[in-house]
């Protein structure tokens, strides 16, 4: 697993006096990739909360949990169903569920019932890499609608069908003979941020 | 010095953050501040061509870490290291520079006006904040030619060879301090130019409890310029 900077930084203005963030985790990679960008957003001043139901047994993958842990990152036991609750109590939801590698039947529960109610909330839903439930390659129709989407490393193909106000592309940090063998182009880097926009804010 | 050491120890073993996470975010902050007090368009080389001394240890490897992001930011980093630690860390972060077609020296350039000529900046990651007693070799020849060199010196975290509290007097002056985590007792005698913090990753609970005092980071920066 590189070492590359796993750090999102979506940049949502919050209308909220609290800024909250709720991080929903999956119990794979992009879960942990979720973890690593709660204890930046806590660094950041922003208060994440976690819902992580289905934890890695992986040890990397625990000790970030312990990270936010001992930063006093709350995990909550459940997730409310009732969706008023979330859209009250959160700014914004980071969707760190299921990336690229989940294939789709994979993880049925919790994440599908997690999904179910993600689809329904009326806060801006910020996805990491893949809008999690999404075919990585064909997208999805009726699935969850991000209001953001930060591309990890490249966008994937499913991106096309991403309907959102921003997409952003954490992909600097890729060695450049990657970046040729899989042609990715990436466009220019702005001084020395780690994400660019993709398409300016509609 | 003892402070700085607990610090690291109660990320290491109370937050489990693994030395690689750390020195990939400490490495980042200083390309990123070098990147705001020296851009390439400031080089009056030809090219923005940064050496990277980097030293035995996890200074050294932080040095590493730098100069994989100098490169990506645009500049054209070259690495000496001539004491390499045969552990995975430090084998990965070398083949992570190779990779990026970053060269490593065989030898020291002798003569300090040969650096000046090649390089618009040195970066010294040869000691860090737990260095301790006498320097040894070949690193005293290193540091004896870069206090003759004209081309500005960035040290990250403390200027190697001075002592980690009382500083050196008669040591390196680096233009730029790269202070990781928080400044250590020594970066009151420094007198260069720019000032920076970087290693944005201490929790809150831990600067309360060291008294770190720390001003706020501007927004979602891993640098903050202190001068």
């Amino acid at each position: 697993i590189p070492i590359s900077s796993r750090q999102a930084f979506p940049l949502p203005s919050l209308p909220r006096k609290q800024p909250t963030v709720l991080v929903v985790c999956g119990p794979a990679q992009n879960g942990a990739i979720g973890l690593v960008c709660a204890r930046h957003l806590r660094i950041f001043d922003y208060e994440p909360t976690i819902f992580y139901p289905k934890r890695s047994p992986d040890p990397l993958y625990r000790d970030f949990t312990t990270q936010c842990e001992k930063m006093d990152i709350p995990f909550l036991s459940y997730l409310p169903t009732e969706v008023q609750l979330i859209n009250a109590a959160y700014n914004a939801v980071v969707d760190a569920v299921l990336g690229a590698e989940a294939e789709a039947g994979e993880g049925r529960e919790p994440c599908a019932a997690i999904l179910a109610t993600l689809k329904h909330v009326r806060i801006p839903i910020v996805s990491l890499d893949v809008p999690s439930g999404w075919d990585v390659e064909a997208g999805s129709s009726g699935g969850i609608s991000p209001d953001v989407l930060v591309s990890l490393s490249a966008p994937k193909q499913c991106a096309r069908r991403f309907l959102g106000r921003q997409h952003f592309v954490a992909g600097r940090f890729l060695p450049y003979d990657v970046q040729k063998k899989f042609e990715l182009n990436p466009p220019e880097y702005p001084g020395t941020e780690c994400v660019v926009a993709l398409r300016a804010p509609r | 010095q003892e402070e700085a050491q607990a610090i690291d120890q109660e990320l290491f073993t109370e937050y489990k953050f693994s030395v690689d996470q750390l020195m990939e975010l400490a490495g980042l902050s200083c390309a990123t501040a070098i990147a705001k007090a020296y851009p390439p368009s400031s080089f009056t080389t030809s090219q923005p061509a940064v050496l990277v001394v980097c030293g035995p240890g996890n200074n050294g490897g932080d040095g590493l870490v730098c100069a994989r992001h100098l490169k990506m930011f645009g500049y054209e980093p070259t690495v000496y290291y001539p004491k390499r630690p045969s552990k995975a860390l430090f084998e990965g972060l070398t083949t992570q520079c190779q990779k990026m077609d970053i060269p490593f020296l065989s030898e020291f350039p002798a003569e300090p006006a040969l650096i000046d000529e090649l390089y618009g900046l040195v970066v010294d990651a040869i000691f860090g904040f737990s260095f301790k007693g006498a320097v040894r070799e070949p690193f005293g020849s290193i540091l004896g030619t870069l206090q003759r060199i004209t081309a500005p010196i960035a040290s990250i975290d403390i200027p190697s060879g001075w002592d980690v509290e009382k500083g050196k007097a008669d040591g390196l002056q680096p233009d730029m301090l790269i202070s990781l985590t928080a400044p250590k007792k020594a970066a009151a005698h420094f007198t260069g130019r720019y000032h920076f913090l970087g290693g944005r990753f201490v929790p809150a609970a831990l600067q309360q409890k060291y008294a770190l005092n720390l001003p706020p980071y501007p927004a979602t920066d891993c640098v903050l310029q202190l001068t």
